[in-house]
């Protein structure tokens, strides 16, 4: 990952969100995406060229603007119209963006159009997140990683964010996904978490 | 074999398929959909491949692709026939809240230049309020009282207008519960789709969100009601059974936004029933 002066950025062409410039590069703000609060976090999973990076749940396709400009190819699933406009215009300007308007909850869908991910990264206010990020795993390498922004509000209002944590970590354990390491994204997201996890071995 | 959107792949090689994105999508609908035997695509395995061989040709033709979907998709969505109700039925809302908003302001003014001005003028209802306030105002003053004016003719047409959409396209919600509140209740929902998916207990405490979820985390007694508290039969309804009346209403409602999704037209029959169920939780026994 690319630091300049202790702050997170990437290398691409500007002005997709309105984002700040630092020297060349982009500023990666940390309170807007969960993924440079990870990084921010001391997050060891490092985006490079040669990656394939499944994305769920784009949304307007900021933070896929910067895995972009890290990563080899990004596959960006949006189910809304709305932010799905916002996507396919940030994919227009980047040659490695493949923009795909459907439901991440049923990968059916997509599977022909898709190739076997290096990286998952799953971003979606769902209550069966971790669900979904099981069904997709079917995308992933054998030493691929998933990494999950696990919103514990989104899936239980009620319940400790601590214990929502320990229950997806078990239900990924069930569906024989081993989970690497986890990380709350205080204080720069509250009550979500990140999840690193991999294919158990066989 | 597997199919992907480029072509079938077995042992033996790769059957391209051939033609633009249009072609290509079509095809891509035909390709049978099993999560379990789907082996997906990988790119170390692609040599077999006399398309696939040029990672950026690959990626350039999936592309193309991919926005002939997307934009056709973005356009399916927005082609719904609730996509304009929601965006006109929203819009009523704001007006009525941009026009409260002025009507304070102005008041706030009014008062300012008329010493003897006191409580009981608030009391008025909005059509003689104006007026009386315009007397005697400065001229930019005046012109404001002007505009207030104008946004509740904007809203009476935008009010039929609803009115009208939302029988065509809610045609059982709207035999249920009227026009307009079925419009706001399609608008919370998000869409007649997601509301017609949703279970009546979800459909009652539509619109009851700060109640629900006090209630969730802990204490609070749960809400009766959300957004069809708006209609008559359950404000009118005696305290005791307001709550059933919701209930009643809310469990019709969920079948009337399947109706309405899925066979698009006034299901008379249902409908009566449905209105005697409801008519009978409102009397008390």
């Amino acid at each position: 990952m690319i630091w300049v002066e202790n702050v997170l950025v990437s290398s691409g062409e500007g002005g997709v969100y309105g984002e700040r410039m630092l020297r060349e590069f982009r500023v990666w703000d940390p309170y807007r995406s969960k993924l440079a609060a990870y990084y921010y976090l001391g997050g060891e999973f490092e985006l490079k060229r040669d990656l394939v990076v499944l994305y769920l749940g784009a949304a307007n396709g900021t933070t896929v603007s910067h895995v972009a400009d890290y990563a080899g190819t990004v596959y960006a699933i949006e189910f809304a119209p709305r932010p799905m406009q916002d996507l396919v215009a940030v994919a227009r300007r980047r040659n490695n963006v493949v923009p795909l308007m459907a439901d991440a909850a049923q990968p059916d869908r997509y599977a022909p159009l898709l190739e076997v991910a290096d990286l998952i990264y799953q971003d979606i206010a769902q209550p069966e997140q971790v669900k979904i990020a099981i069904r997709n795993s079917m995308f992933l390498r054998d030493d691929g990683r998933m990494l999950i922004m696990l919103k514990t509000r989104s899936i239980d209002t009620a319940e400790e964010p601590g214990v929502v944590l320990e229950h997806s970590v078990s239900e990924l354990a069930t569906a024989r996904i081993s989970v690497l390491d986890t990380k709350w994204l205080d204080p720069y997201h509250r009550d979500h978490a990140a999840i690193l996890c991999s294919p158990a071995r066989n | 074999m597997q199919s992907y959107w480029f072509g079938d792949v077995d042992e033996n090689g790769c059957t391209p398929y051939r033609g633009g994105p249009e072609a290509l999508a079509k095809r891509l609908e035909t390709i049978p959909s099993s999560p379990d035997s789907f082996t997906p695509f990988d790119w170390r395995n692609a040599e077999k491949c006399s398309f696939t061989p040029d990672r950026g040709e690959y990626i350039r033709k999936l592309r193309e692709l991919c926005f002939y979907l997307s934009e056709a998709g973005i356009t399916r969505q927005y082609e719904s026939r609730d996509a304009e109700l929601l965006q006109m039925v929203r819009t009523l809302d704001q007006l009525d809240e941009v026009s409260n908003v002025l009507t304070e302001r102005a008041l706030e003014w009014h008062r300012i230049t008329n010493p003897g001005f006191s409580r009981k003028y608030m009391r008025l209802p909005k059509q003689k309020l104006l007026p009386m306030m315009k007397r005697g105002g400065s001229p930019a003053f005046r012109q404001v009282i002007n505009e207030i004016e104008n946004l509740a003719s904007v809203r009476t047409a935008l009010m039929k207008e609803v009115s009208r959409r939302a029988d065509e396209v809610l045609p059982n919600c709207s035999a249920l519960l009227g026009g307009l509140v079925a419009a706001r209740l399609v608008s919370q929902a998000g869409s007649l789709a997601t509301l017609s998916r949703l279970p009546g207990s979800s459909i009652q405490v539509l619109g009851a969100r700060t109640a629900l979820f006090s209630h969730m985390r802990g204490g609070t007694p749960p809400p009766k009601h959300g957004i069809i508290f708006q209609h008559r039969r359950v404000h009118n309804a005696p305290k005791e059974v307001r709550g059933k009346v919701a209930r009643v209403l809310a469990a019709k409602l969920a079948i009337a936004a399947r109706l309405d999704q899925y066979r698009q037209e006034l299901a008379e029959e249902f409908i009566e029933t449905a209105q005697a169920a409801i008519d009978n939780a409102g009397s008390i026994t």
